[in-house]
């Protein structure tokens, strides 16, 4: 194939290392607003998700007073930052196109590095389907079960993954080349 | 709904910006409770029939039907209740900390959240003296912290002492409707 980073122009090569730079640097921003808004343990996730919606009890006949002691740690503690039906579909409305466009660019990276056919074609796919299942997982917890937090978490580990192959692949193919091969 | 859908379509066009916290609620609880050394959360369940009552004096509902009212002790005398507040604006949320005496009058009002964008204009109304226009006010009462700062300030800090005044009006209203007769 043509397309070969390897072998490209020093000018596509620092395109590149631009693109997959700036994608990083979004990429330890995203996961600093992910532990800061929704967490990394499934139970996070799910009270994030599933919110009140999923276990709402019906308003009762008459007004219940319920109290309970509080205390000023209790004051302290971080409010859980819950996403609802309207905030979830506004989320995938913005975030869905956005990953497929930089899902997108990082599988072209990965069309222009020397690997088997196979490993290029699952690599795309997880580039791809980490995303969707990132997404899935915050709908079907929220409407199916908080169990599928899992998924939202392996979707989220899977495109930090998925980013972090393709990028030390490509750094490596593109700057240090093995022998045999021009830069 | 109308205003609903608008605030949704506003919001949605106009990015929000992140939530800051601009005191943080153990110090609003102690600013606003003072002397307190137990405090009690009060959980309001409200019936359905009591939400649109509520609704229909503030045009709010709290969110899952639940109000929250924590009071405060110092041994065995009342130290007054408390009440956080969101508002939601087409900026984002801010949250009002609103302190009752036990005489059941504002002791004080605290904004305790608000967004990036939204906090300049909250730190200017508060330095014009938006919260001691609200002091002593009782349930029934308008709050008129937004008229009181017209023309003192900068459009957009009289419009977030309008945001502030919907946040003690509907602490007013539940505390009178709700914190009187729940503790009989």
């Amino acid at each position: 194939m043509s397309y070969d980073l390897r072998r490209a122009d020093a000018r596509i090569k620092w395109l590149v290392t631009c693109l997959l730079a700036t994608l990083g640097l979004s990429y330890v921003f995203g996961a600093l607003m992910v532990s800061l808004y929704a967490g990394f343990t499934p139970e996070r996730v799910a009270a994030t998700y599933a919110g009140p919606e999923m276990t709402m009890p019906m308003p009762p006949e008459t007004t219940m007073v319920v109290t309970r002691p509080m205390s000023m740690t209790d004051f302290a503690r971080p409010e859980t930052h819950a996403v609802d039906t309207n905030l979830l579909i506004q989320d995938t409305h913005v975030h869905v196109p956005m990953y497929g466009v930089i899902a997108a660019a990082l599988a072209l990276v990965v069309a222009g590095l020397s690997l088997q056919r196979a490993w290029a074609l699952g690599l795309i796919t997880v580039l791809f389907a980490a995303p969707w299942l990132d997404f899935a997982g915050m709908w079907l917890t929220k409407f199916a079960s908080p169990h599928f937090a899992i998924a939202t978490l392996v979707g989220g580990w899977a495109m930090g993954a998925g980013y972090t192959v393709v990028t030390a692949l490509a750094v490596k193919q593109m700057w240090f080349p093995t022998k045999g091969v021009d830069r | 709904m109308k205003q609903l859908i608008l605030t949704a379509a506003l919001a949605a066009v106009l990015h929000i910006t992140p939530a800051v916290v601009l005191v943080k609620r153990p110090d609003a609880v102690q600013a606003l409770l003072p002397g307190a050394d137990a405090y009690l959360a009060r959980e309001v369940h409200l019936s359905n029939l009591d939400a649109q009552r509520l609704h229909q004096v503030v045009d709010w509902s709290p969110e899952d039907g639940v109000l929250t009212l924590y009071t405060g002790k110092a041994g065995a005398t009342a130290v007054g209740a408390l009440e956080f507040v969101r508002v939601d604006t087409p900026h984002g949320p801010i949250e009002v900390a609103v302190g009752f005496t036990p005489q059941g009058t504002v002791r004080g009002v605290i904004v305790t959240k608000a967004t990036v964008e939204m906090k300049p204009w909250v730190l200017e109304a508060v330095a014009a003296g938006l919260t001691n226009h609200y002091r002593e006010l009782k349930p029934g009462e308008v709050p008129r912290g937004a008229a009181a700062l017209a023309g003192h300030t900068g459009s957009l800090a009289e419009y977030i002492a309008g945001e502030v005044d919907k946040g003690v009006a509907r602490a007013l209203a539940a505390y009178g409707t709700f914190y009187r007769t729940a503790k009989t």
